[in-house]
């Protein structure tokens, strides 16, 4: 029976309520990192092994063991939902203490081990039962560990979570405003977890409703619930259908909330908002266009500039990416050379370039990348920024997905914007100091690879040295760099368009005449 | 200042001309593949909490990444699967690399080595192509059709097996100062030489062969009695009629070892 203790709510496990033997035999446990783990790391849904409340019982030593024999936790399952079986059925005195216990024995069951019973507690026969129990006026106990029950079940596999769908509408009443916090934010957990497996289910949460209510579980200032709820609506908004991004941006308070909570939420709030608008600013260009006019954009680049949590600056980073992709308002009104906002943010996304997180570094070179391709100006506050140093740096050293965004860094600096088609025009100072700088190695380390689009990126570069050089320096660069071995390469290659570069780079540059001048 | 909707520049241009370098901004969709480490580290730093991973199995699963980044070998007529880009380099330089011991041309196959030596270095095999025989095989591994001229191969790998007319199978080489020197003698030299030259329209220029061995070689044939079936005359210098289907079966024989 839970007692009313007064202890704050807190949502992150525990100092460690396992005792050391058991730790020890986790750590075991966890160290072979079979591909069912894999898989569950890598899902969009989360299990939930403590209750959102502050009122449940924490499980305590007894109830982490995690050997547990399998055949006994499966026999414990399925009479546990037995006795929920006949508890629901039960109408006599004491019925809904007798609901509430059956429910919390199969909810401690579902939420012991990283790979809960759920397949042998759908076999019983649980999710009709759990459903009634979410019926309109329980008592708030019953509704929270029917929808804790549910949300585990959902956390797995895709059938398994697919079995939910009796519950879906039930789920969804109960994050309106009428709800208590807990069980709203446990439904809206389960139904995270729901969204979080698929397309299909996706458009039938958002068809049965669930936009709305989600939206406004995010409009308080703090809670847990607001962010369980942020969490749970960026996975019911990742589309790929734009549709449910639009309407969100269209509710009533939402782009509000979003400054608010990026403006003043803690790291873990913000990030959890920061996704809301990584999948806002992919999918709708209509949100895009209503977020690049307000302060968000600011608030982005504050964030990214201060904070050191990875989790954070992930979501921050890629929303400015896609903020910068998405609309030219923002490289042409907002990030104009002179404001101060530019500045900050090149200096933000250097320190990205910087860090030892290759996500950051990667996705950080991207966005950098296309603030490059815009005016000349940008092109030469870049270049003239702290940025420089790293960008020949990581050309030269750094793993091939993050050179290839570099690479694109680099050519964007030394070509004019485009103007039609043909050809555009080099910047030649910038051209001509990064290829002094030995960047050229680098690009040609891209053409030798197996990635066509490195591929291409490589010949371009070469095209604009051999091209922008002065005195044939660029055709002695190249061929002191293996360019020309490099470029045969393409020869036998399958794809005709980089063996047409390829050879007409060779065939212009490296022809009968090349050397007999000298 | 351009958009294009995926990371491809998708510039309209003529296909003889370059595809220069063009900035343009580059959007990716959410589920874009640019986008899935990262959206690995959300989850893996979301559970790692709840899950107590130690540094070495987030390192392991951060790294599985990597490791399945397959990629297929684009040389023609490959294939093969390669684990990671890393792999690939390897790949390239123990399959495809076979160089030629004369000149140093480097070629993907061995099969494609091989035909490049007769073509380039052999004088048999320049004299037998001088006498008309069908030499130059396709270089389509089971295609098997030979034709008489470097050009009308190439006419062949345009037509059957829609090669590029920009494609040559012999790449003119790059030579060293010293040798680029000594080319444009020899240059001037063959240009003499040329007009006793065999009927073959070999539009690239120096081949390794020495021409007065080919002469000589040539001018020995020339006293081998034909076989019953064929004309015995035998001629040089420029045809203007098709040329000659001349096999000599003392000739067949001795090739055949």
């Amino acid at each position: 029976m839970a007692d009313e203790s007064a202890s704050t709510p807190r949502r992150d496990p525990i100092k460690n309520p396992v005792g050391n033997v058991a730790a020890q035999r986790r750590r075991q446990l966890a160290v072979t990192v079979g591909r069912e783990r894999r898989e569950a790391m890598f899902r969009t849904k989360r299990l939930c092994r403590v209750g959102v409340s502050s009122d449940m019982d924490v499980p305590i030593d007894s109830d982490m063991i995690i050997e547990e024999e399998q055949s006994i936790l499966e026999a414990q399952t399925s009479s546990a939902v037995e006795e929920l079986k006949l508890a629901v059925a039960f109408q006599g005195k004491g019925a809904v203490q007798r609901k509430v216990n059956a429910l919390s024995e199969l909810r401690r069951l579902l939420s012991r081990s990283e790979f809960p019973p759920v397949e042998i507690a759908l076999k019983s026969g649980a999710i009709p039962l759990l459903a009634q129990c979410l019926s309109f006026g329980s008592q708030d106990e019953q509704l929270l560990e029917a929808a804790w029950c549910l949300t585990n079940i959902a956390a797995g596999k895709p059938e398994e979570t697919r079995a939910l769908l009796p519950a879906l509408p039930l789920l969804i009443a109960h994050i309106g405003e009428k709800s208590s916090l807990p069980v709203a934010e446990q439904c809206a957990w389960a139904l995270g977890n729901v969204a979080g497996e698929g397309e299909e289910l996706r458009h039938i949460l958002l068809s049965q409703g669930a936009l709305l209510p989600l939206a406004k579980m995010m409009l308080p200032n703090k809670g847990s619930t607001v962010r369980t709820a942020a969490w749970a609506l960026s996975n019911l908004i990742k589309g790929p259908d734009p549709k449910a991004t639009t309407e969100l941006i269209k509710i009533d308070g939402v782009v509000d909330a979003i400054l608010r909570h990026m403006r003043k939420s803690d790291d873990e709030l913000a990030t959890e908002i920061a996704w809301v608008v990584v999948y806002l600013s992919a999918l709708s260009t209509i949100a895009t266009s209503v977020l690049v006019k307000t302060d968000l954009l600011q608030l982005l680049v504050e964030r990214l500039a201060s904070s050191n949590s990875l989790q954070l600056l992930i979501p921050v980073l890629r929303s400015l990416g896609n903020l910068i992709a998405g609309d030219a308002y923002t490289t042409n009104a907002v990030l104009v050379v002179g404001h101060e906002i530019t500045d900050n943010i090149i200096r933000a996304l250097s320190k990205c370039l910087k860090s030892e997180h290759r996500v950051l570094k990667k996705e950080a070179a991207w966005v950098l990348s296309n603030i490059a391709a815009g005016s000349v100006a940008h092109k030469q506050l870049i270049y003239k920024s702290e940025a420089l140093p790293l960008l020949l740096q990581l050309l030269s050293t750094a793993p091939f997905d993050i050179k290839k965004e570099v690479a694109y860094i680099v050519g964007n600096l030394c070509v004019a914007p485009a103007e039609g088609s043909g050809r555009s025009s080099l910047i030649s100072d910038h051209l001509v100091s990064f290829v002094r700088s030995g960047c050229l190695r680098g690009f040609i380390d891209l053409v030798r690879s197996a990635d066509i689009e490195a591929a291409r990126l490589g010949l371009q570069f070469m095209e604009l040295v051999l091209r922008g050089m002065p005195n044939g320096e660029g055709q002695q660069l190249v061929e002191k760099e293996d360019g020309i071995d490099a470029m045969e390469r393409f020869q036998f290659h399958e794809n005709e368009d980089l063996r047409n570069m390829a050879n007409q780079l060779v065939d212009k540059y490296f022809g009968e005449d090349y050397g007999l001048d000298h | 200042m351009m958009m294009v909707d995926n990371h491809l520049q998708t510039q309209t241009q003529l296909q003889s001309e370059f595809q220069y370098w063009l900035p343009v901004r580059r959007r990716f969709g959410p589920d874009d593949p640019f986008f899935a480490s990262g959206n690995i580290e959300r989850e893996l730093l979301a559970k790692q909490i709840a899950l107590n991973l130690t540094e070495e199995e987030e390192q392991q699963l951060r790294n599985l990444e990597d490791e399945y980044r397959e990629v297929f070998c684009p040389i023609v007529g490959c294939g093969a699967r390669l684990r990671s880009l890393a792999e690939f380099e390897d790949h390239y330089n123990a399959r495809h690399t076979a160089c030629c011991s004369v000149c140093s041309r480097v070629y993907p196959t061995s099969r494609l080595l091989g035909i490049h030596i007769s073509e380039a270095h052999d004088s048999f095999f320049q004299a037998k192509a001088a006498r008309g025989y069908a030499m130059y095989e396709c270089l389509v591994e089971g295609c098997g059709v030979k034709l008489k001229s470097y050009k009308s191969r190439h006419q062949h790998l345009i037509d059957k097996h829609n090669f590029p007319s920009s494609f040559e199978f012999f790449k003119k080489s790059r030579p060293s100062k010293k040798e680029r020197i000594k080319k444009t003698q020899r240059k001037q030299q063959q240009q003499q030489l040329q007009q006793h030259a065999t009927e073959d329209e070999e539009g690239s220029s120096p081949m390794q062969v020495e021409e007065e061995a080919l002469n000589g070689l040539v001018s020995a044939l020339s006293k081998l009695t034909p076989s019953d079936s064929s004309p015995s005359a035998i001629s040089f210098g420029r045809r203007h009629t098709r040329g000659l289907a001349f096999v000599p079966r003392a000739v067949h024989r001795e090739t055949k070892k």
